[in-house]
């Protein structure tokens, strides 16, 4: 009997998958935002075994090759000191989303139990602290935040993640506050702790999956804002350092050699673009899955 | 004569991930000028479907009309252009629905959205401007024929002001200050206090009988239903399975799921609770084939998994049909 | 002779709002015995739900008290002992809100088992199953499912199997068939019936449908803006009928039979308002609506008469007889 239930379970689980993915699926574009998102994460994985010329991404100079436009070689061309930038966006890929995966992880977890604990000791002392701290944050222009923490530290890749989780969560903490607010006295919640669940339990196990379709959806979408405000830290210096091929940091010495050496800032910029683009029409698709249908 | 509307074998489907949703599955429907009319049904059975199908605001990417006719006057309304359909709309048709204040919009006052459907209603149009005085007379007669205390102080109140009795209130004042010939009642009172209810029934049977609109009474209480019509139609399932003037009905009812309703219908006479119906309402991606109802009837003889019961008159009245093989002659 | 399991004193519920004190409970009092359905009928304003919510622990009362067997639980639910919880349990009105969406129909039932510590881990899956089974809902077709793709009637079966998980003695319904459709609501009566004499159930109901009451209820409590107008044994309370909003209620059912309808008291139509609780009017709270009012009703508020046995009504009508405080 229970082998039944349990496959019955798998088969339901598929296709709640699959009309899930149907949902999705209808709008073209947001395919396309997944197809392309698969495809960076698979090159910024494979980077050593995909790009022409990997030892570019390094301390590497050649400069009977610099400053070359774009060609079948070198299909971005190379920057100043000889270095093939189409592998160095590859590889600056792994920045980008290295930075990304780490800022989330960081700022996610705690944003989402700040939010579910204030949200649901509404009129106590610790909604207000968290809230008001919640404040302060958002208050200040995140760019600005991020860059006075970089400056007291030094300027590396570490330090900006930090800096740039920090002045994340507090989105979260509000997203959730504001779902956990408005479940707090719904009837299950009420049922649970007339039960006698603990705190825990009904935080984590009646609210928290109630608040993970909004919560998705924005992390898709904050992936592309934190590789953006990442790479302007790295544009004005303040992220990861040269050698090594940040994405903003290569538009920044390409900037200087516009508009003859063209190729040194745009392509860096679109390759900028597109994870962005790619990232908000994931998220574009996952709200659409995670909307609610009525007949 | 020709009634005021007829629906003609309309069926209805809805488009999902699934598949599609059979809703509607041949629908007849007749109503007369200046009758009253009642249509009873359960949750699902599409009986709120019926009236957009009328009113034409079903959503038509996922919904369509795959088959059957809806004349208003002799002429279809699903052949209409949406301007004709709109006058109809404006002049003719009205409707309310169950939950007031989602009816109404809660930014305006009572007064405003009075005002607003006195004046673009069709009746007032080629007539000279009506002023601002008379709009506001008109307003507060239609409300005081509703039973609505003191009037003349509801026109500046906001919606969330007012109780639910009175919510419905308005609304009904804004369904007949458009003078309708046909007036579509979705669940009126269900939402209402029983003694409000009771007030507001009354109202609508003395408004009724005063302005004499045909009057389409949609509920799943039986009681109220008695109450209001002369006729009634059963709906089960997209299907109406009987039809007749309602003393008739009530007091003999013929199709077994019109007689396990009205016995599971708790009374003051104190008999005691039925069990129910055994079983549920059908899926309508696969809906049982033949008659609807058979997968839940006591009564299921082979042709009923077959065929799908046309109307069969039954007993004297020619006027009381039912759809079930029972009573084929 | 079976004694009371549950006892209301003297019970306040006042919430204080901008708009001024809501009076949802006004001193109420009754009781209910082992065994027996008491009916708790009302319409907006009334203050059924907020009784229903005290007494389960959502609210602590203003003043006055509530005794379950002999024991003291005006408390809220945090501050009540587990057993309590685990005793007095509740169905909710809106079935659609009081099963979460996220969660499958099994973790929703274990959560009692879990809680309580009712079975071991083991025999957790099997218990659910028997509880599904118990509201007949087929275990193979309902387990895994969402809240979500079930309809209202099995969304309640479920609640009712909830509240049924813990093995309590008394169950709380709280209007738990008014969304439902009326076939919908025969199957869920029966089955609540058939459950309340096989596991010696005591039910306190909460509904404004007197026809429901006539054919389920032991014993019929009529509140009115907070305070009880009339109460009664459910056979003497229809045939007699004393307050006139009791006659008002009754006679504002949608009766579906002529003898229904000869059933009904004629001499009472429904009129006025209901009032807001913040404004309850002077003296008794319905002489506004009142077709037998007389000039002392809307000076002074009467109290509660025993008039033939076990029928008591609050109504200046009806001052002999024994008083009661």
């Amino acid at each position: 009997m229970k082998k039944e239930l349990l496959v019955a379970a798998l088969s339901r689980r598929r296709a709640s998958f699959s009309k899930g993915w149907y949902k999705f699926s209808r709008n073209p574009l947001s395919v396309l935002g997944l197809i392309i998102f698969f495809s960076v994460i698979f090159a910024a994985i494979f980077a050593p075994y995909i790009t022409p010329y990997p030892e570019h991404a390094g301390a590497f100079t050649n400069f009977r090759e610099s400053s070359l436009p774009p060609s079948l070689t070198h299909f971005f061309g190379t920057d100043s000191v000889g270095r093939d930038i189409f592998t160095r966006v590859i590889f600056g890929y792994r920045f980008s989303l290295v930075l990304a995966v780490v800022v989330l992880s960081l700022a996610m977890p705690s944003g989402i139990i700040l939010g579910l604990i204030a949200g649901y000791y509404r009129r106590r002392w610790i909604e207000i602290v968290i809230m008001r701290i919640t404040d302060i944050f958002l208050a200040v222009p995140p760019l600005v935040l991020a860059l006075a923490i970089t400056v007291m530290l030094s300027p590396n890749l570490f330090n900006q993640m930090m800096a740039i989780s920090l002045m994340w969560w507090p989105w979260y903490c509000r997203l959730v506050y504001s779902v956990t607010t408005s479940l707090r006295h719904e009837y299950f919640v009420r049922e649970a702790e007339l039960t006698g669940a603990s705190k825990a339990h009904i935080l984590l196990r009646e609210i928290l999956p109630n608040c993970m379709a909004p919560v998705l959806t924005k992390m898709t979408l904050d992936a592309g804002f934190v590789i953006t405000v990442g790479a302007s830290l790295s544009f004005i210096g303040l992220g990861v350092q040269p050698p090594r091929p940040g994405l903003g940091t290569m538009v920044a010495d390409g900037a200087k050699r516009l508009p003859a050496e063209w190729w040194m800032a745009v392509f860096p910029a679109l390759a900028i673009v597109i994870v962005i683009l790619s990232f908000n029409l994931v998220g574009d698709g996952l709200r659409d899955m995670f909307a609610v249908e009525e007949v | 004569m020709t009634p005021l509307l007829e629906i003609k074998n309309l069926q209805v489907r809805f488009k999902i991930y699934e598949g599609e949703l059979k809703v509607l599955n041949g629908v007849d429907m007749v109503i007369g000028e200046e009758e009253k009319v009642g249509l009873v049904g359960e949750t699902g059975c599409g009986k709120t479907t019926t009236i957009k199908s009328v009113l034409h605001v079903l959503p038509t990417p996922p919904a369509r009309i795959s088959d059957g006719e809806i004349l208003y006057r002799g002429n279809d309304i699903l052949k209409m252009k949406p301007a004709q359909i709109r006058s109809l709309r404006k002049g003719e048709m009205s409707a309310i629905f169950q939950d007031p204040l989602a009816a109404l919009n809660p930014v305006f006052t009572v007064g405003h959205q009075l005002h607003d459907v006195i004046k673009y209603s069709s009746v007032n149009r080629g007539r000279k401007h009506l002023s601002k005085k008379e709009i506001r007379a008109r307003s507060i007669a239609v409300l005081k024929e509703t039973g609505m205390p003191d009037s003349e102080r509801i026109l500046s109140n906001y919606p969330i002001q007012l109780s639910g009795g009175m919510r419905q209130r308005v609304c009904i004042s804004e369904a007949l200050s458009a003078a309708a010939r046909l007036l579509m009642a979705d669940e009126p009172t269900t939402n209402l206090d029983v003694t409000i209810q009771a007030q507001i029934l009354r109202q609508l049977n003395e408004l009724v009988a005063k302005r004499k609109p045909s009057i389409l009474l949609i509920s799943h209480s039986l009681g109220v239903v008695r109450n209001l019509t002369e006729r009634v139609y059963i709906m089960y399932a997209g299907n109406m399975v009987e039809v007749g003037r309602t003393k008739d009905l009530f007091a003999d009812p013929l199709h077994p799921y019109t007689k396990a309703l009205l016995k599971s219908v708790p009374k003051l006479t104190g008999e005691g609770i039925s069990r129910g119906i055994r079983g549920r309402i059908p899926n309508y991606l696969n809906p049982p084939s033949g008659c609807r109802f058979h997968p839940r009837c006591d009564h299921i003889m082979p042709i009923c998994q077959k065929e799908r019961p046309a109307f069969f008159t039954s007993g004297d009245s020619d006027s009381h049909k039912v759809a079930c093989f029972l009573y084929r002659r | 002779m079976s004694e009371e399991i549950l006892t209301v004193e003297n019970l306040k519920k006042y919430f204080v709002t901008k708009q001024g004190t809501v009076r949802a409970v006004d001193k109420v009092s009754f009781s209910v015995k082992q065994g027996e359905t008491c009916g708790l009928v009302g319409e907006s304003g009334s203050g059924k739900t907020t009784i229903a919510h005290t007494i389960i622990g959502i609210y602590e009362p203003t003043k006055g008290r509530a005794l379950f067997k002999g024991q003291n639980i005006s408390k809220v639910f945090s501050q009540r002992p587990k057993a309590l919880k685990k005793e007095i349990r509740i169905v909710f009105q809106d079935p659609g809100s009081s099963l979460n969406p996220r969660r499958n129909i099994k973790q929703i039932l274990e959560l009692p088992l879990k809680v309580h510590r009712i079975c071991s881990n083991s025999d957790r899956t099997e218990r659910v199953m028997e509880l599904l089974r118990m509201v007949e809902l087929p275990p193979e077709d309902y387990m895994y499912k969402s809240p979500q793709v079930i309809g209202g009637g099995e969304k309640q079966m479920v609640a009712i199997a909830r509240a049924l998980a813990s093995n309590p003695s008394f169950v709380v319904l709280d209007e738990p068939t008014s969304a439902l459709d009326v076939s919908v609501q025969a199957k869920i009566i029966t089955l609540l019936m058939q459950l309340q004499q096989n596991l010696n159930l005591t039910y306190l109901f909460i509904t404004h449908d007197l026809s429901l009451m006539r054919n389920m209820a032991s014993r019929v409590v009529i509140m009115y803006l907070g305070k009880i107008s009339e109460v009664a044994p459910t056979v003497e309370f229809f045939q007699n009928p004393f307050h006139p909003y009791t006659k008002m209620l009754l006679s504002s059912i949608p009766a579906v039979s002529d003898e229904e309808e000869n059933l009904k008291p004629k001499e009472v139509i429904s009129g006025g308002e209901i009032p807001s609780p913040v404004n309850v009017p002077p003296g008794c709270s319905f002489h506004l609506r009142c077709p037998q009012k007389m000039g002392i009703c809307s000076r002074v508020d009467p109290t509660m008469v025993e008039v033939t046995k076990d029928h008591l009504v609050r109504c200046h009508l009806f001052s002999g007889g024994r008083k009661l405080t």
